[in-house]
């Protein structure tokens, strides 16, 4: 008797599941097509593309598991030269350089992690804050690893079977790569891991005394967020074939933490749409003197207190309103 | 080290003291550090330069101007977000770091767009005078910004101590629940000094950015300078975050004059890995006989 209505909701959730995959695929595509041969699209696509990767990278470890680590300009940086450094100073094929950027990304993420595990809050943000910076100060300071203030530039494109890739395709490559780690993200939030990670931000001690170790946890999603967004870091690098010490600077970080919460943090898709809406709003709309970053300012500020869900949030209240109101009206006529 | 590096770095100390004293006001009456001082600090010089420069206003009514609104952005701060916002979440700290982030980023774009997005030079408030010390020569905007920090601590100091919202404001400090208990106005004095931190740092913006120029992005690092002032200074008294801000300026000063511009920021990140690891609560400390 019971069984059937599971099996029915059950049926349900895996078909808005599939629906979400299969609409995000079909926006990713309706991006891909946008984008075109324009050039000027092309550069917006990809700059969206590295957003979302840097966003969909935090949503782990500060959306979900509420640890605000703020060093990620460092772990995009480090994805970007690791490219520079595989394409020139080595003959390996390029896919190489993402993984060793994100294998070293994460690396430092955990020991940064480990460091800093006894602090939350206001001193996570900062010490994270003051290693973005101290890194920075490295890339131009170690100019025989990062070419200092030039950096590195002449990186040769990626090569598939032999033939090189021309940036549409790589474009339209990098979009898809997102499309993948949104759905990846998306689904582990939805897991026992992602569970256990949204209650160790709520209730660390029931989540300890369930035997799942917290640090250890922590330290998984730092690491594998970092490893996210040094892909961003890495694909965008070869897509412009050049990387130096102001391409992914701090400021970069603040955008990042602002995107889940425009797009809606209870999904990774909040992020992917909080990266669109940033790139939307600083560089393709220009009203009056570079507002766009103020609005976009006003706009967190604005979601922050009147829609804490953001838009993705609104808009899922919206449709459940929307259905409530059909089925009453269904249930008034019968 | 020639004798004209300590004048830089009591200079840059006071500085970094009075934002430190922003932070440690907000700190004992609503138990956050307000990152968004920084950008306060930054909005006043800004103001009242560009008043200067655009409009042709004289120095002294740019200068209060340019206070009073970072007075009122910290007030505006507190009523319109971090309130409401502390209300719906139960006080959790994540909230409102969020907040108080999206100030900054907000403040920092609103300045970038109503006053351009270039440095601003700065313009000395005593330019003709000096004082020669003999060893070495003090110039008027130091003296000015010397004597604004004495007068600021030694009043905030007097006021903690001497006046009804002072009082209450260091109870709530120590004690927020106890404070609430008795019937003490809580939220209104963390009203009180959400504003004073926003005069003290709005009077500290005006000053530096006489001396060394100041531009939309300039608060950024005046907030995390002041932070780690406070950091090392710890909440013990009112004169420790003047204490943390000369060890911090000290700190800036000799390190890359002896070892190279770009250990700086190795250096600071050093001092604050190990201030949170050894001394999470500063050097100076409230020590309480039982």
């Amino acid at each position: 008797m019971s069984a059937l209505p599971l099996q029915k909701a059950v049926g349900s959730v895996r078909s808005a599941e599939s629906a979400r995959i299969l609409g995000t695929l079909v926006l990713t595509v309706a991006v891909i097509g946008w984008a075109g041969a324009d050039l000027f699209r092309q550069d917006l696509a990809l700059l969206g593309a590295t957003y979302a990767l840097l966003a969909l990278g935090m949503y782990m470890p500060f959306n979900l598991a509420g640890a605000l680590s703020l060093a990620y300009s460092a772990y995009v940086a480090i994805g970007g030269y690791s490219v520079g450094l595989v394409a020139t100073k080595t003959g390996w094929p390029l896919p190489v350089a993402y993984l060793l950027g994100a294998l070293a990304s994460a690396a430092l993420a955990v020991v940064l992690g480990f460091a800093t595990r006894r602090l939350s809050g206001f001193y996570l943000a900062a010490v994270t804050l003051l290693f973005g910076m101290a890194f920075q100060s490295f890339l131009l300071d170690a100019k025989d690893v990062t070419g200092g203030a030039v950096g590195i530039g002449s990186i040769r494109p990626l090569t598939f079977f032999g033939s090189e890739l021309d940036r549409q395709t790589f474009i339209a490559l990098t979009l898809l790569i997102v499309w993948i780690v949104g759905v990846a993200v998306d689904r582990v939030r939805r897991s026992p891991f992602g569970v256990a990670l949204q209650s160790s931000r709520d209730v660390p001690a029931a989540v300890e005394a369930a035997g799942v170790g917290v640090p250890a946890l922590r330290l998984t999603v730092l690491g594998a967020g970092a490893a996210i967004a040094s892909l961003g870091g890495g694909l965008f690098t070869t897509a412009n074939q050049t990387i130096g010490p102001d391409t992914f600077t701090l400021h970069l970080v603040m955008l990042a933490i602002f995107m889940p919460l425009l797009g809606g943090q209870g999904s990774a898709w909040g992020a992917v749409l909080g990266a669109v809406l940033v790139v939307e709003l600083t560089f393709n709309l220009q009203i009056f003197e570079r507002s766009g970053s103020l609005i976009f300012g006003v706009a967190v500020l604005a979601v922050l207190l009147i829609a804490p869900g953001g838009i993705i949030g609104y808009a899922g209240q919206g449709a459940r309103w929307l259905r409530g109101a059909a089925t009453r009206t269904r249930g008034a006529r019968r | 080290m020639s004798a004209q590096l300590w004048v830089s770095v009591v200079q840059i100390g006071c500085f970094f003291g009075l934002v430190a004293l922003g932070y440690y006001l907000v700190l004992e009456g609503a138990d956050f550090f307000n990152f968004a001082l920084g950008p306060f600090a930054m909005f006043s010089g800004l103001t009242a330069s560009w008043l200067m420069a655009k409009q042709g206003w004289p120095l002294g009514l740019a200068a209060v101007l340019g206070i009073a609104i970072a007075a009122v952005l910290a007030v505006v701060t507190e009523v319109a977000l971090v309130r409401p916002i502390d209300a719906r979440t139960g006080g959790g700290e994540l909230p409102s770091l969020i907040a108080v982030v999206a100030v900054l980023f907000a403040v920092e774009q609103l300045a970038g767009t109503l006053f351009g997005r270039q440095l601003m030079p700065g313009r000395s408030w005593l330019p003709g005078t000096s004082l020669d010390l003999g060893f070495v020569t003090v110039d008027g905007q130091t003296i000015v910004l010397v004597a604004a920090t004495i007068v600021s601590f030694t009043g905030v100091w007097l006021w903690m101590r001497k006046s009804k919202y002072g009082r209450i404001l260091r109870a709530v400090g120590s004690n927020r629940e106890a404070a609430r208990t008795l019937g003490m106005p809580v939220g209104r004095v963390r009203l009180v000094a959400f504003a004073l931190a926003g005069l003290v740092v709005g009077l500290a913006g005006q000053l530096f950015s006489a001396k060394a120029g100041v531009s939309f992005q300039s608060g950024f690092g005046w907030a995390l300078s002041g932070f780690l002032a406070l950091v090392i200074g710890g909440t013990g008294s009112v004169w420790a975050p003047l204490a943390g801000g000369l060890l911090l300026a000290l700190a800036q000063t000799l390190v890359p004059y002896y070892l190279g511009s770009a250990s700086l920021d190795y250096a600071v990140l050093a001092v604050a890995i190990l201030f949170f690891a050894l001394r999470p609560s500063g050097l100076f400390v409230r020590r309480v006989r039982v």
